[in-house]
């Protein structure tokens, strides 16, 4: 193991552990659902991180998977509140309300809590591959692939929104049960949920952070620096970029869950273009390429337009600050905070074994580095 | 007959618009390689040049259109030698550079102007309704239809009989080749994304009679005229023009068979399959490098 990963293992470890830790000195139950939903926005991140980051996939509809994710627990939550927000059949209060005679077939599975948690991961995961497949097997790449994912995006959506009777239409699904295990209930606004996001991020973190030194993630990172060289070199480019794609959907999926359980309704917005581009803007700051910085990212932007929300006049003039921001952050730093913090530290390192080195020598193997990485 | 004729024109109406607006985009996605996600705004921020003509100086709408176009014009050159200049070579970074300008630009028409919908009022001569065929149709939806095609015409006569159109479609066959020929790629770039904004400007106060303004306008606009150029082919003119008639006949008719929401729906997943089997558009020979 080198010894940037264990670095990396290091700072990862210590970034969850203090997410981890913050119940313990605080206890201001609003608070701590307003944390948990930043971290559920961190989740989402990561999972960008993932493909734009480390596949060169810039996916412009992450949160279609997120929103898929947070169907399925919804749909599995609606179904437990029976018989309080449901008809006479134990049918789901808004299909009553569209004249919906029985509950359709796709939602009986999602009686059981487990079908929805499994659902809430697999069909994230599945819409990625599928969509991965319909796109890499034919070459899409570059802007191609963002648009795709964009209009991919806009089309679940839109299919959502107008099939009211079974969705909720732009209401969404609201009036949920809380989500329990076993018999334990788990309150958005307790520390219990707030537990779980930790957990989750945590394990999500590290699941990415596997995948990015294993064998499959080398290589993917080598498609996003020269796609046509691996190809030469016989790999199935499009079966790795359709591999780091579901993985990046799962990892959306799972969060969209957590999502639904915080806030404690599904709603179309959950996959709209707002989400999607924001997702965009937290993973760009926070540094694409390092997965804990573009979590990072998530937390910080995401935060300081929570705290900024509570005055209008303040809310205005941030949105036009954060375009500003993300306007300077593509033009001069392009890996983003990490990205910086990454050259600063390595320019450090660089000196501090030698001193007596001529600071050109120093420039000139950092323009000797940048030369090899701009070669076409 | 009269039901068909006002199903045409209706289309064609919905046409002239996505054409006026993706004329703009097809550009300097053509030229540039830029993807212009600003577009939507530079047609809201003609929108609201039109209506701040209107309301502050009492200029028709008409009068305005000259103004307008240079107003937006400039404001492209800026966003060029600013923002865009820096980033040909990270051309998918522009995608997300282009969406924080916007952004930007809706925030600060908010704060100028308020959140609220304004109103332009239509030309007086042009606001009658006219019978084609037995149908009838607004005569200002007839004058959109007329000047969307004379802009198109304007453009490929700059683009195909003079000089600086020969210089851009030299550039946009190989760049370094051109430049080392004497040609100033930079200027010409500049130029071509002033032309593109100049022209969603346009678009954007022409369209403004017949929707209401608000700093949100925008993003519909984009998504449609970039499947237009998507469609059309990005190296081709013609396409554009021939995709922003397929396109607008084919909302108009699926929007009246089924309802809206899912005849949006049906468009974006066309756009979709054509991405992934005819990247380079429909009506183009040559081959996306």
């Amino acid at each position: 193991m080198s010894g940037k990963t264990k670095t990396e293992i290091v700072i990862c470890a210590a970034v969850c552990l203090a997410i981890l830790l913050v119940p313990v000195f605080m206890n201001d139950s609003f608070l701590l659902n307003k944390y948990a939903r930043y971290l559920v926005l961190g989740m989402l991140a990561i999972a960008l991180s993932l493909s734009w980051g480390y596949a060169g996939i810039l996916n412009l509809g992450q949160a279609t998977t997120f929103g898929l994710g947070s169907y399925c627990m919804a749909m599995a939550l609606k179904l437990k509140t029976i018989p309080i927000h449901t008809g006479p059949d134990g049918l789901p209060d808004f299909m009553v309300w569209n004249n919906v005679p029985e509950l359709p077939w796709f939602w009986k599975p999602f009686y059981s809590t487990t079908f929805g948690v499994t659902a809430g991961i697999v069909i994230p995961l599945l819409f990625a591959a599928l969509l991965g497949w319909f796109m890499f097997r034919g070459r899409v790449t570059g802007v191609y692939a963002a648009i795709t994912t964009l209009a991919a995006m806009v089309v679940v959506q839109l299919v959502i929104i107008d099939q009211q009777a079974y969705t909720g239409g732009f209401n969404g699904i609201t009036d949920l049960a809380q989500f329990d295990v076993a018999g334990f209930a788990f309150d958005a606004y307790g520390s219990a949920s707030y537990y779980l996001v930790a957990i989750c991020l945590t394990a999500s973190l590290f699941l990415a952070l596997a995948v990015t030194k294993s064998k499959a993630g080398l290589i993917v990172q080598a498609i996003r620096d020269q796609e046509d060289r691996v190809r030469f070199f016989g790999y199935d480019v499009a079966l790795y970029k359709i591999f780091i794609f579901s993985v990046s959907g799962a990892i959306a999926g799972l969060a969209g869950m957590l999502y639904t359980i915080v806030m404690e309704f599904a709603s179309p917005t959950f996959m709209g273009v707002p989400l999607s581009l924001s997702v965009v803007i937290w993973v760009a700051v926070g540094g694409r390429q390092s997965l804990v910085g573009a979590m990072l990212g998530a937390l910080i932007v995401a935060g300081m337009q929570g705290a900024l929300s509570e005055s209008e006049t303040f809310l205005d003039s941030w949105t036009l600050v954060m375009g500003l921001l993300f306007v300077l952050v593509v033009l001069f730093l392009p890996k983003g905070i990490a990205g910086a913090v990454e050259t600063i530290t390595a320019r450090f390192e660089r000196r501090d074994p030698a001193p007596a080195q001529q600071p050109q020598r120093t420039d000139a193997a950092g323009a000797g580095t940048h030369h090899l990485e701009s070669l076409p | 007959m009269d039901i068909i004729v006002s199903q045409l024109m209706t289309g064609l109406s919905i046409a002239s618009i996505l054409m006026l607006v993706a004329l703009g985009l097809a550009v300097i996605y053509g030229v540039t390689g830029v993807i212009n996600l600003a577009h939507g705004e530079f047609v809201m921020l003609g929108a609201y040049a039109a209506w701040a003509l209107q309301t502050e100086f009492g200029m028709g709408l008409l009068a305005s259109l000259v103004p307008i176009f240079i107003i937006m014009a400039a404001v492209g050159w800026l966003v060029e030698v600013l923002v865009i200049s820096r980033l040909y070579d990270r051309l998918l970074d522009t995608i997300l550079a282009t969406w924080g300008i916007g952004v930007m630009a809706q925030q600060a028409v908010r704060l100028a102007a308020g959140g609220e919908l304004r109103y332009v009022q239509m030309p007086e001569p042009l606001s009658k309704s006219v019978t084609i065929l037995g149908a009838t149709d607004s005569a200002y939806r007839l004058f959109i239809l007329f000047v969307a095609l004379a802009l198109f015409a304007v453009t490929w006569v700059i683009y195909r009989h003079t000089n600086f159109g020969l210089k851009l479609r030299a550039i946009t066959q190989n760049r370094a080749v051109a430049s080392s020929y004497g040609i100033n790629a930079s200027r010409i770039y500049r130029l071509t994304f002033a032309y593109g904004a100049g022209l969603a400007g346009l678009a954007g106060a022409l369209v403004s009679p017949l929707k209401s303004v608000s700093p949100e306008m925008g993003t519909n606009y984009v998504v449609d005229a970039f499947m237009v150029v998507v469609l059309g082919g990005t190296q081709s003119l013609m396409g554009t023009l021939a995709s922003s008639g397929i396109l607008g006949e084919l909302s108009g008719y699926l929007a009246f068979y089924s309802n809206d929401t899912i005849a949006k729906a049906l468009v974006l997943l066309a756009i979709v399959v054509l991405i992934r089997f005819r990247p380079q558009g429909l009506f183009t020979a040559r081959v996306r490098t």
